[in-house]
């Protein structure tokens, strides 16, 4: 027992020799730190399994848009217009840098329309005008389309546009696939179009428009594009405005919806909007059955099948936002990421459904910090300090999560 | 008494494993001033490498202000004498479509092995004004400063570390 309680105390001595030891030696002054994951296609944790980096490196970046064959993807950096190829390879510019592009969209697999305006001389706004380019020519001139343009979509075997008409009235118009302006409709809609998409079939239109003397996009017309005729569906009252591209499911119309002058919601960060629908023969709007009543809608496309929404919003003030697939049919809402700490892009086209339907391309960044960060990347690798693309498996893919 | 003291000998000891235990966490908490970040993922090339090494207070006392300056040291990380090791600082915005792209260049001319060189850049930090009034579609944000730092070695392995500095 004697040696035993020796034996203790001499073990007893070496720990707390040791402990101390340890505990105040001074730390290196030099410590390493894990730099982040670099950019080219890897994973990115931030939101969910699957996830493809389809750009890196600093630049504000918009307006995703797939190339028909899915091999390309066109969008906006600051203002200007790239593209690159989804697998692998450097961005390809398409217009100057001082361009400054709203939208863009393929009409061939070399052939982009741009909707934007060159660098303006002064502060007077310049309206906005429907470009071509094509990637075949070495120069990054454009050739102007047609002029004050508001709003693009994809059309069927090309593109359809609406351009200004007199002061407070607006024109659709088709082209054909070399860009060529097919159709100039006589019928005019009245009031400023801010965006438009199809109908499932190509033959009809649903445009937003803000109405003469209104401030907001408030009013929903379905444009006949066989008849060239035009009508009114619906239009919201007081304060509230469409945001966005409406869109065309079923027999619905789709479009997200809110007051634009309601006060700070609660966490301090937008205004509160909801995703709605109207018969598309007009009719009683109501709020989107399935996403739930505390869903904050930011910005919604249809699917290339036309039966699936993707949503980007969040299922209430308090959640992060993520990426949804909405079933309306079935009425079943489906998070596609899984965010935690990104920031993902909730402008109404910042997202972009792959022409398969199999992905859907958004907009991230990590939470920018107050504080300077050293990374251990050259600035044009890195994912997470700036926005930057992402390619979210939907379906069609054993990792896409469910 | 044996027990006794047995007993107490093993509580004395458990607390004071558990203080320096925390002890040991608080030191490591501590962050230092300089900074080498992991150059294993910033290198290009073979053969003898440089490391960056950059001065966290240093950095974070900078200001969108003229005259501004970083001094970072150039570490010889390998077993033979380095010459004419090539370092760059390049000055742009977050803002791709703003031309204020700048590029400044020194070189050291020896660094033995095992040590390192100190090398001081002065440069400016000035918020442009945009030359157009570019609409909030194209960037409504307020950009940040990058300062993107290489070391080379002649025979082609630099070492890269991006500074971005909130706005």
């Amino acid at each position: 027992m004697l040696s035993r309680v020796g034996s203790a105390k001499r073990v007893a001595v070496l720990s707390i020799a040791a402990v101390f030891a340890a505990g105040c030696a001074h730390a290196d002054e030099e410590v390493s730190i894990a730099p982040l994951v670099p950019a080219a296609g890897r994973v990115d944790p931030g939101l969910g399994p699957g996830t493809r980096a389809l750009s890196s490196g600093p630049g504000y970046k918009s307006s995703p848009s797939w190339s028909p064959g899915g091999d390309r993807i066109a969008f906006t950096v600051d203002g200007y217009v790239v593209d690159r190829l989804t697998a692998s390879g450097d961005l390809r510019n398409w217009t100057t840098r001082d361009f400054i592009a709203e939208d863009t969209e393929w009409i061939s697999e070399d052939t982009l329309m741009i909707l934007g305006a060159a660098s303006p001389s002064g502060t007077e706004e310049t309206p906005s005008s429907l470009y071509r380019a094509r990637a075949a020519e070495d120069s990054l001139e454009l050739e102007t389309v047609e002029k004050d343009v508001s709003a693009i979509g994809p059309g069927r075997g090309g593109l359809i546009f609406a351009l200004g008409r007199g002061a407070f009235g607006s024109g659709l118009a088709l082209t054909r696939g070399s860009g060529d302006v097919r159709r100039l409709y006589s019928e005019s809609i009245k009031g400023r179009v801010a965006s438009l998409s199809l109908s499932p079939d190509g033959d009809e239109a649903v445009v937003a428009v803000r109405p003469p003397g209104d401030l907001e996009t408030s009013g929903l017309y379905v444009f006949d594009l066989r008849k060239g005729i035009g009508r009114e569906i619906m239009r919201l009252d007081g304060n509230q405005e469409i945001v966005g591209t409406p869109q065309w499911t079923g027999q619905y119309l789709y479009f997200v919806a809110g007051e634009k002058d309601e006060p700070i919601d609660r966490d301090g960060s937008e205004p509160l909007y909801e995703i709605y629908r109207v018969p598309q023969e007009g009719g009683a709007t109501e709020p989107v059955p399935g996403v739930g009543e505390d869903f904050v809608a930011a910005s919604i496309r249809v699917s290339p099948d036309g039966e699936r929404l993707a949503v980007i919003g969040r299922l209430n003030l308090k959640s992060p936002t993520n990426l949804y697939v909405l079933d309306p049919l079935a009425k079943d809402l489906t998070a596609v990421t899984t965010n935690e700490d990104m920031e993902i892009k909730t402008g109404p086209d910042d997202l972009a459904w792959s022409p398969g339907g199999q992905s859907v391309a958004v907009i991230a960044r990590g939470t920018p910090s107050t504080e300077p960060e050293v990374r251990a990347d050259p600035a044009d690798r890195l994912l997470r300090d700036f926005y930057n693309l992402y390619e979210i498996p939907v379906d069609g893919s054993e990792d896409a999560p469910r | 008494m044996r027990d006794i003291i047995f007993w107490l000998s093993g509580a004395a000891l458990a607390f004071l494993v558990t203080a320096g235990a925390f002890l040991l966490l608080a030191n490591l908490a501590t962050a230092p001033s300089q900074e080498r970040l992991n150059p294993e993922q910033a290198r290009v090339g073979s053969g003898q490498s440089v490391d960056l090494i950059l001065d966290r207070e240093q950095i974070a006392s900078l200001r969108y202000l003229p005259d501004q300056s970083l001094t970072l040291i150039v570490e010889n990380e390998g077993g033979e004498q380095l010459s004419d090791v090539s370092v760059t600082l390049n000055v742009f915005s977050e803002n791709t479509a703003l031309p204020n792209f700048r590029h400044y260049r020194q070189t050291v001319q020896k660094i033995p092995a095992g040590e390192a060189a100190r090398v001081r850049f002065e440069f400016d930090l000035l918020v442009r004004e945009e030359p157009v009034a570019r609409p909030p579609t194209a960037n409504p944000e307020q950009s940040r400063e990058i300062l993107e730092i290489k070391a080379t070695t002649p025979e082609g392995n630099s070492t890269v570390r991006t500074v971005i500095l909130p706005p």
